[in-house]
């Protein structure tokens, strides 16, 4: 008995003790970081650019993707566009590589789908609450009010359909709003609202950034930060434009507990629309500050060829996810910019 | 006889083994499969960084899996900054299991760093280093350095010390008691002087799993009753053989302050090694002047030592004064090229129990000389008098 308890310890002691030895004989590898830093290790690399990642949400389809719902006509010739929004709240969502995080979410993404009208247009959304407390959808815009998303909290398992015409012109933020109300913002529960003017914009190579960041540890300060959810996505797989092309971006600041946010072009100017509402751009500018649900459309073309940071230039937030790279490339075909595209 | 005993203590054997048959079946019984019903609350993740080291273009953070379930580390920062890094062995990290997170980073000398790193869950735990200072690579320049400040903070003052001795060999019965008392008082101090810095070094640097308070208890109650048991053994000994009582007695003190000085020297070579002090020459006087103090302990038993005289003396004095006093040597290079909080604050937990039993020693002594009296004035002044000098000594320090 003593005997094979002493033979158990000692061969134990001996497997802790070396334990470390018998890896001992692994190579060392080389690796270059994110930030360009090179690490010799026989270990394993955690830097965004090299932890392996499942991540379901892709930053670079939510880019482009417009949603411009089920069209049909009134009986008066307006158009009826209708959507459906359903409401969650028990997603793990890796919102940085290697990080789960519980998201609350409108369709299945943070930030949810961009919704895109045309001015005057019948909007119905049809919004089904599948989360395990209340849940509203609250649109910036001009509406009734009881179409406000405020007042009619809508239990787990209900439903509400939400009915307004389009106005006004301009990019609007979505969100929750039940209370507390910053919890459901930052936990995922917001999205962009995109009205176009009925005779259309120029047109470009439209593209949406929300900005955006997670508190992972509850301590009411942003452990990282992101254009569109995913900390230093856009730098690792940058967003392609050609030169002498209209970029239009909307963006919209769903920042939470940081007071401001804000937008640093490299190599370039952009014209600034506040909250799009306006044919005039108010300024032409390479930095504006923007503070909660500020929003607004910028609009630039890049002369010359080549790779363009663009990032939060409050550069903690850039140092912590919200940081990206434009490839210009030569555009193959220098056609007309003075066509009109209308929404679909 | 034979064979009626043999079964009895087969019997006995197994009455001993069955409560322990018992436990196993237990602890497989809740472990095994259903063992759900006992998943109670939200287990929180855990972990510690135990160490920063600042080398060459490079932060290195040891960290240790301290919660009660597995975790995995996804993301390290620098000052709340995020930074690529290496994580050697791996990332995934069992209970208790540690691993060394290498950060790239251009770090600037006596500057505050905050080290963060977070677990998949998001959880972010942080260790502020409040100067950063290049780590000790050891070298024979640096090992000296560390003798000669071990000499200065051990050796040097056991001695001077030591110098009392005639002084403590002329004076009255009643004086000299007091001057036990006054020993068993600056020992006191030393005593509590290692549990404070034990508790300290555990709540800045260990996890609470370690149970800090619990584990300078256990350490100091196991030295001191294995001190105690060798020291009865040594001083009974000590009558047929070569060394005699006071010898004895001193042999006793000397250890337990060498093992107090090990702590000391382990405390100083870490702080020089993680650059919390500056060691100043004005530091350095003061441990002076507070160790000095160790050597009247250790000249105090001596002094009834009548059987030794001249070289034998010295010669015996210096032995003791080296055993007392090189442990800082030792401490501190220990301390400063493999440092280990947890280590340290074993160390110094063994020297507060290795001190304890020497009070008792040197208390029973004092017994004995003075006529079963322990609460004469000289005693209790002795004892008091010895706290009052430690403690305006360690204002120094």
């Amino acid at each position: 008995m003593i005997i094979s308890m002493s033979v158990i310890i000692a061969a134990s002691t001996l497997y802790f003790v070396f334990s470390e030895g018998i890896d001992a004989q692994l190579e060392e590898k080389v690796f270059v970081t994110h930030t360009g830093a090179i690490v010799k290790t026989t270990g394993e690399i955690i830097d965004p650019l090299y932890v392996a990642s499942t991540m379901e949400f892709d930053p670079m389809k939510y880019l482009r993707e417009f949603n411009y719902g089920r069209v049909s006509q009134l009986p008066d010739g307006t158009t009826l566009r209708e959507f459906t929004i359903i409401a969650e709240d028990d997603k793990v969502m890796e919102i940085s590589p290697g990080v789960f995080f519980n998201v609350w979410t409108f369709n299945g993404t943070v930030p949810g789908p961009t919704i895109r009208v045309t001015e005057g247009d019948f909007v119905r959304i049809k919004f089904i609450n599948n989360g395990s407390r209340e849940h509203t959808m609250h649109f910036h815009g001009i509406h009734p009010a009881e179409m406000d998303g405020v007042f009619e909290p809508v239990g787990p398992g209900g439903q509400f359909t939400y009915e307004w015409f389009a106005d006004p012109v301009g990019v609007h933020p979505y969100h929750c709003h039940i209370m507390p109300l910053e919890e459901h913002i930052a936990r995922g529960l917001y999205g962009v609202y995109i009205v176009d003017p009925k005779e259309g914009r120029p047109i470009a190579d439209e593209m949406i950034m929300v900005l955006n960041g997670f508190d992972t540890d509850f301590d009411t300060e942003n452990n990282f930060y992101a254009a569109n959810t995913i900390p230093f996505y856009y730098q690792h797989h940058p967003i392609q434009i050609n030169t002498n092309e209209l970029i239009r971006v909307y963006v919209v600041n769903m920042l939470e507990f940081d007071p401001i946010n804000n937008l640093h072009l490299h190599g370039n100017l952009y014209y600034y629309y506040p909250t799009g509402t306006d044919t005039v751009p108010s300024t032409y500018t390479d930095m504006i500050t923007l503070s909660q649900t500020e929003r607004g459309i910028m609009e630039f073309e890049y002369k010359y060829p080549g790779k363009y940071l663009f990032h939060a230039h409050k550069v903690e937030f850039s140092e912590k996810g919200w940081i990206g790279i434009f490839i210009v490339k030569d555009n193959p075909d220098q056609k007309s910019q003075t066509e009109i595209e209308y929404g679909t | 006889m034979e064979l009626s005993r043999k079964p009895s203590k087969a019997k006995l054997v197994a009455s001993g083994v069955i409560p322990f048959a018992f436990l196993i079946l237990m602890i497989a019984y809740i472990f095994g499969p259903g063992s759900d019903l006992l998943d109670f609350g939200v287990p929180l993740p855990e972990i510690t960084i135990e160490k920063v080291d600042f080398v060459d273009s490079e932060i290195l953070a040891t960290v240790r899996n301290t919660g009660p379930i597995p975790v995995e580390i996804v993301m390290a920062d620098v000052n709340d900054r995020i930074q690529p890094a290496a994580i050697e062995p791996d990332r995934f990290l069992e209970r208790f299991e540690s691993a060394v997170v290498r950060i790239p980073f251009k770090w600037n000398v006596a500057e505050p760093y905050t080290i963060g790193l977070t677990i998949e869950d998001g959880t972010r735990f942080e260790r502020e280093i409040e100067a950063a200072a290049p780590a000790l690579e050891p070298s024979l320049e640096l090992a000296g350095f560390f003798a000669i400040i071990g000499t200065y903070v051990g050796i040097i003052p056991v001695m001077i010390g030591l110098l009392w001795l005639p002084f403590i060999k002329k004076i009255s019965k009643n004086k000299y008691h007091f001057f036990l008392a006054l020993t068993a008082g600056l020992l006191l101090f030393l005593g509590i002087d290692s549990v404070e810095e034990a508790l300290n070094v555990y709540e800045e640097n260990l996890s609470q799993s370690f149970n800090g308070v619990l584990l300078v208890a256990t350490v100091i109650v196991i030295t001191f009753l294995g001190l105690y048991y060798t020291a009865e053994k040594l001083i009974k000994r000590a009558a047929s053989s070569r060394i005699t009582k006071p010898v004895a007695v001193a042999l006793m003190i000397a250890i337990g302050i060498g093992l107090h000085n090990f702590g000391e020297g382990l405390a100083i070579g870490a702080a020089v090694g993680i650059g919390s002090i500056a060691f100043s020459t004005f530091l350095i006087v003061g441990f002076a002047l507070h160790n000095t103090t160790e050597g009247i302990a250790i000249a105090a038993p001596m002094a009834r030592e009548k059987t030794m005289i001249g070289k034998a003396l010295i010669g015996k004095l210096a032995v003791l004064g080296m055993i007392a006093g090189a442990p800082a040597i030792f401490g501190a290079w220990v301390g400063g090229f493999v440092y280990s909080p947890f280590a340290t604050v074993v160390f110094l937990s063994i020297g507060a129990g290795a001190i304890f039993q020497v009070i008792i020693t040197v208390l029973r002594w004092i017994r004995e000389e003075g006529d079963k009296n322990l609460s004469s004035a000289a005693v209790a002044s002795g004892i008091a008098v010895g706290m009052l000098i430690m403690y305006l000594t360690s204002i120094l320090v």
